[in-house]
Parts: structure tokens; sequence; C-alpha cells
């Protein structure tokens, strides 16, 4: 049959709603049967541009951890194999069906993945500094996370690419945004935590370092020191991580070895707290409760030894974004530590009377900050 | 100094003289902490102290 265009044009002119319905119903047909695939491939093509990001942190954190340990320490044997085993280590976390005794149970799990990365990093080069060891630590750390993020990431999207499973990857759309804000903190942490500069998150240590200067300081526990010191008639004890070192150090244990010397009538927390979308970096709030941030077993410590001694906790924090607790410290946030000060002294006129005494804690990451 | 997404971060250290109370910034150089003191003042020669190490972010 030949087609007459002619003779087409003539019965569309004649009956013109015809087609418009034609027009109007062959999208809806698509969308009620391939809508989902269509959303799917749309989605997909945006998470796939990010999982690409990941794997290019990935290996340009890796290479650059690399690079590093062959620039500035000395080992016997090649440690690119030896290292590159320590990326894929996984931390299998306890069960939670009982929870009854779980802390105890992922605080010696965790100490004792830290014992061991220690052990073996320090067994591979030889005239380890502490400094240069925490470093290492803190480095494997951001690739290793960095590579655990990737993965997962990348596993989420090809199941559901796999099974074409489109309610699979609408988590996936909703988080990724997150992931990436802390892929990319962790890949800018990188050139800080290699020249041991201070990060943002170090402005409570950086804050009770000040006020240890000219003190005796003493070991508290593992990378924890303290120092005593007086204010208008009160005794302060002082308590952050040992710096210079990459390290969080033991506050929970510091907490108790202070307790068991003397009682203090007052705990005041100083750390980086994550500022709400909105909020001005740098900018100080106060409040109630253990100011510290980690997997949770240090703050469940001190909250259980301060409420076991009847101790009130208060809290001082410094607002921040994640990329600028991790990486290279702000002048803003540097400059925030006097406020900060003056603030922690009217905290402590406000809240003891003369004679008593306050433990004042500097939480966070002291790297490139001494005391 | 560092490039990320076309921004470019350096890093200063900002350093105080214990006796006349000078205050002087420059480029970091390796080895630099936070409180500890290696330099003496051009001023007075006393002895300076590091009181910040901080990065300034540049389009």
């Amino acid at each position: 049959m030949d087609f007459n265009f002619d003779e087409f044009l003539a019965w569309v002119g004649e009956d013109i709603d015809t087609l418009m319905m034609l027009i109007w119903i062959l999208p809806v047909i698509i969308f009620v049967f391939y809508g989902q695939r269509i959303q799917l491939l749309i989605s997909s093509n945006e998470i796939k541009k990010d999982i690409g990001k990941l794997e290019e942190y990935t290996i340009s954190t890796k290479k650059e951890f690399l690079n590093y340990v062959k620039n500035n320490l000395t080992s016997k044997t090649d440690p690119s194999k030896k290292l590159d085993s320590f990326f894929d280590y996984f931390t299998i976390m306890p069960v939670d069906m009982d929870p009854n005794g779980i802390i105890t149970k992922i605080n010696h799990l965790i100490r004792s993945r830290e014992d061991f990365i220690r052990l073996q990093i320090n067994g591979m080069f030889s005239d380890l500094s502490s400094v240069e060891l925490s470093k290492l630590q803190n480095l494997l750390e951001i690739v290793t996370t960095l590579q655990l993020f990737y993965k997962h990431t990348r596993h989420l999207y090809l199941t559901a690419k796999k099974q074409k499973n489109f309610p699979l990857i609408l988590p996936l759309q909703m988080m990724i945004p997150f992931i990436m804000e802390e892929a990319v903190a962790l890949k800018d942490a990188m050139p800080a935590i290699k020249n041991g500069q201070p990060i943002g998150d170090g402005i409570g240590p950086m804050i009770v370092g000040q006020m240890m200067l000219g003190t005796t300081k003493e070991s508290a526990a593992f990378e924890t020191v303290w120092s005593k010191t007086t204010f208008e008639d009160r005794e302060l004890f002082l308590l952050k991580a040992e710096g210079p070192n990459a390290t969080v150090g033991r506050p929970g244990d510091g907490l108790e070895k202070i307790i068991s010397i003397k009682k203090p009538d007052l705990v005041i927390m100083i750390d980086a707290s994550l500022k709400l979308e909105g909020e001005d970096s740098a900018s100080i709030a106060k409040g109630f409760g253990a100011a510290i941030g980690g997997i949770g077993t240090e703050r469940f410590k001190i909250e259980e030894i301060a409420t076991k001694n009847k101790i009130p906790i208060l809290a001082l924090v410094v607002k921040q974004s994640i990329h600028e607790a991790i990486t290279l410290m702000t002048e803003e946030i540097a400059d925030s530590a006097k406020t900060v000060k003056d603030e922690l002294y009217q905290m402590i006129r406000e809240n003891t009377t003369s004679g008593q005494s306050v433990l004042v804690i500097g939480v966070g990451n002291t790297i490139g900050v001494s005391q | 100094m560092r490039k990320s997404d076309n921004k470019i971060t350096t890093c200063y250290t900002s350093m105080e003289c214990n006796s006349c109370k000078t205050i002087k910034k420059r480029k970091f150089t390796d080895g630099d902490i936070v409180f500890s003191t290696s330099e003496n003042c051009s001023d007075c020669d006393g002895k300076m102290m590091i009181t910040k190490i901080f990065g300034v972010t540049m389009d």
C-alpha cells in the first residue's frame, strides 16, 4: 500500500483531536512501563560520576601515602606491599543482639586494632619517632576510609544496576552528597597530616596546651598528658593528648587517673563541633554533657565516671565544617582560641567557688600542637 | 602551598616575642610546632614562640 502524504494531511486536518491524543498517550505509555528505568538511568549517571571521583581520591591518596613513606622513612625492605595489605583491613563490630557490655567489647576491639597497626608500622621502619608513627597511623586511616567509601558505594551502585532495582539506588542518591563531602575533606587532610600542621579539630588541645605552658606535665594515660595550675583561688587540672603527635589520646583513662588523685568539682570539655548549615565557622557554643566525638567509647567512659562521682560536665565547642575540622586549621578558628579561653574562665567563675577544683579537657587531634 | 579545586591554601606560622611581644608572621617551615620556641626576636633578641599555625585559602 502506498503512503499518500497529502491524504494523511487531509485526514489530520479533519481529525486533529485523534492525533493530539496519540501524541499525549505515547509518553504516558512509555513512562508507565519504562519510567523507573529512565529515572534509574538519570540517577545512576550522577552516582557513577561521584564513584569515579571516589576511585580517583583513593588512588591519589594511596600514591601520596606510599610516596611519603618512601621519601621520608628508612626501611630495610620495600614497605609498599605490606602497607598495601593494611588498606584492606576490616573490623568486625561485636554482636549487638545483647547490648549489655558492648562498649567494653568495642573498646577492646578498637584498641587491639590500633595496637596491632602501631606494632606493625613500628617494626617496618628504623628510628621511627612517636610523632612520625602517629602521622603514619592517621594517613593510613585516611586511605583505608576512602577505600571503604569507594568499595561500598560501588557495591550498592552495581547491585542496583545489576538487579535493575530502582529503590536500592534511592538511599545511595540521598547519602552520596554526605559521603562526597567527607571524602573531599579526607583527601584534603593528607597534606596537613604529612607536614605535621594543626587541624581544625586541634582547637581544644591548642587552648589547653597554652594553659599548660610553664607547668609540669605528667603522663595521664597512653599519649595523654596532664598538669596542674591555679586560677582565681581555684585548682585547675588540665588534660590533653600529648602533642605534637597526631593523636587524640585517651581522655577517658586520663580522667580516671586524675579522679584517683583528686576529685574535681567540675569538668569542662573544649572540643571542635560540627556546625549546622547556616551557622558561622569558628562560632562558639556552650552546653552540658561530654563534648567528645569518635566511636563513643571515650564519651561513655567519661560519662560513667562523672555520673558515679556526681561531677557536672560542661562543654565549650568551636563550630566548624567537617572539611575545616580535619584539614589545616583556618585563621578564623585559630583566632577563636582567645575568646574560648575568656569564655572558659567565665564558666569557671560562674560555676565554682573559691577553693574548688576544675578539670579542663582539651579534646581533639593535637597534631602540630605541643604543650 | 597546595591546590584543591582551583583553591590555593598557604600555611603560615605566627610568632610572638616572649619579651617585647612583637608579632611576626611567615610561611610555615618543616618542624614548626605551636608553642615551641625556635627563633630569636630580631628586635630585642628575646625568644619567639609560635602562637598559631594556620592556612589561608585563596581562589
